[in-house]
């Protein structure tokens, strides 16, 4: 019974956006990885050719010669990734403030549930479904891979790709939580991760192409998530442990905020 | 059983540089019924979001059944239940849904204990709760502070938007609670609402707490508008005078006047004479207010 706890509760209540975003971000990874035998033509190598290198590098776009190079830059290096911390911030951001803002957290809050339980169960919700997005992608990709062909990209490696994709919206979901948490007010939350993440995308692609910025691309969750070239490579257990490891640390501090503050109105 | 349901001492709130509570001291016994009477803003909410440890006191201290809100956490918040004037949930649940999860997170309520207090209440559960009208939407509100038979009610504006014929249920819930030992404290701006179940009514203005009277004695020294229309012109000399009768005008039948205390003499006068109707408007508690806030004027200036 999905109405025992603070925990099952979300995910009902997440329910309709949840298969909303597991289907559009579904759908968006499927066409761009449908496309993958027309990219190999001549043509289309020609006419990728002629893109400015810094364009490509930008889009996340290093190798386009290779299954794993061009999945790893169209499906799994731009729309999906951004799309995942859309929907993550969002419910990240809906855990805490939105809840906040809303009127509404007061009267759970008055029943046998410490804030720090309600915080944890809510992110939990949020952990579950970002998790049941990446699963929804890996099995489509699976299930692509015969009709359209990856040459040599494992189910494994698709597997790490889709766990990395999943710690990088959990990082996301977990930074629009704890602002959330920390001070119960849904535009700054939104704003503030929003803001944080284009951030994340220059220093992983735009920044660093100016003389001296390189260093900027280490610190983007982004280059966390991607940088170790799961498709190719497997799982990269560094940076996956970075995006679980701030995740945890902004859920920790966000909690601790919120167990200590004033409930707004 | 704690010797108080609530206590606070020196209860202080700012809101930055704002006052929410200026030093507050409550004393609510187990067992009664406490009405918290005040005008809008003048810290009935801030009390008792503090008493539920949803805001945290800038000084002073507060006991609710003998614990400290903050330290008593889960286990305090077990024991009781709570309704806001303005009940907001997320609309797109049914009652039934909503009312599940709460008894759920309490550890569940008895069978078939949510779905007496609907029809008690005449609230339909399947609907969603953002096609309820307010009233309705308070209802699910009251279920959800009273199914779980807590030992301390703690009620804010609690019938805002219920009709009269609700109100009446919802007052006669309240003295079972009280039949059933349970305390119940209640806020209100209004205070024909406390008065048919309140024990003792303490008054807060400004953040503080200005008097605590048994409702009796409240009622006795609250102001009335009182209006007489008689058959026939009456004259002013026969009602000048009369105990607790001020503010007198008559104008050929009819007779306008505030009344405090007792109606008696004025009744016992007006009866010599033919009279069509009678009008008296509830004791305007504004009023109220600001004659014990004069009172405290005038006690200053005398010491």
């Amino acid at each position: 019974m999905l109405l025992r706890n603070v925990f099952t509760k979300s995910l009902w209540d997440a329910r309709r956006s949840l298969l909303g975003w597991t289907l559009a971000i579904v759908a968006v990874g499927a066409m761009y990885a449908a496309f993958w035998p027309s990219m190999q033509s001549p043509e289309m190598a020609k006419a990728m050719e002629a893109y400015p290198r810094g364009v490509l590098e930008a889009l996340n776009y290093d190798d386009l010669t290779t299954a794993a190079g061009y999945l790893g830059g169209s499906v799994y290096g731009l729309l999906v990734p951004l799309l995942v911390a859309v929907f993550t911030i969002g419910a990240g951001t809906r855990a805490v403030a939105g809840d906040e803002e809303a009127g509404t957290l007061d009267l759970v809050l008055a029943h046998p549930v410490s804030r720090t339980q309600l915080a944890l169960q809510r992110f939990a919700g949020l952990v579950v479904s970002v998790a049941a997005v990446a699963l929804g992608l890996w099995l489509v990709m699976l299930a692509l891979t015969g009709p359209v062909g990856f040459d040599g990209v494992t189910a494994g490696e698709f597997a790490a790709a889709n766990l990395q994709l999943a710690a990088f919206g959990i990082c996301f979901g977990a930074l629009a939580f704890a602002v959330g948490a920390a001070t119960g007010r849904k535009g700054l939350t939104l704003g503030l991760s929003a803001g944080i993440a284009v951030l994340a995308y220059l220093a992983n692609g735009v920044i660093p192409m100016a003389d001296g910025l390189e260093w900027t691309r280490s610190l983007s969750p982004f280059h966390w998530y991607l940088g170790g070239d799961p498709l190719s490579r497997g799982l990269d257990a560094g940076g996956t442990l970075l995006l679980l490891g701030v995740a945890a640390a902004l859920v920790a501090i966000g909690t601790v905020v919120f167990e200590r503050r004033d409930v707004a109105v | 059983m704690a010797d108080t349901a609530i206590t606070t001492e020196q209860l202080t709130k700012m809101y930055g540089r704002s006052r929410g509570l200026a030093g507050l001291d409550l004393d609510v016994r187990p067992g009664e019924v406490y009405g918290f009477l005040g005008p809008n803003g003048a810290g009935k909410s801030t009390t008792i979001r503090l008493l539920l440890d949803l805001i945290r006191p800038t000084s002073g201290r507060a006991s609710v059944l003998g614990t400290d809100p903050r330290k008593g956490g889960a286990a305090l918040r077990r024991r009781i239940g709570y309704l806001a004037g303005d009940f907001l949930v997320d609309g797109r649940q049914t009652g039934h849904e909503l009312l599940t999860y709460l008894g759920n997170l309490r550890g569940g309520v008895p069978n078939g204990r949510i779905d007496a207090l609907a029809s008690r209440l005449d609230l339909d559960l399947s609907r969603r709760i953002k096609s309820l009208s307010k009233g309705n939407r308070q209802k699910v509100g009251v279920v959800q502070a009273f199914m779980h038979s807590p030992e301390l009610l703690i009620l804010d504006e609690p019938t805002s938007g219920l009709d009269p014929f609700l109100q009446q249920e919802f007052v006669a819930m309240v003295r079972e609670a009280k039949a059933a030992g349970q305390t119940v404290f209640m806020s209100s701006h209004v205070m024909s609402e406390v008065q048919q179940t309140a024990d003792r009514v303490g008054i807060i203005r400004e953040g503080r707490l200005v008097t605590v009277e048994q409702v009796e004695e409240l009622r006795e020294r609250a102001v009335r508008h009182v209006e007489i229309h008689f058959e026939s012109p009456v004259d002013v000399a026969e009602f000048a005078g009369l105990p607790g009768v001020s503010d007198l005008r008559v104008d050929g039948a009819l007779l306008r006047c505030r009344l405090s205390g007792r109606a008696d003499a004025l009744i016992k006068a007006a009866a010599a004479h033919t009279v069509v109707s009678l009008l008296s408007e509830e004791p305007d508690l504004e009023e109220l207010f600001f004659g014990f806030y004069l009172t405290e004027e005038v006690g200053h200036v005398a010491a």
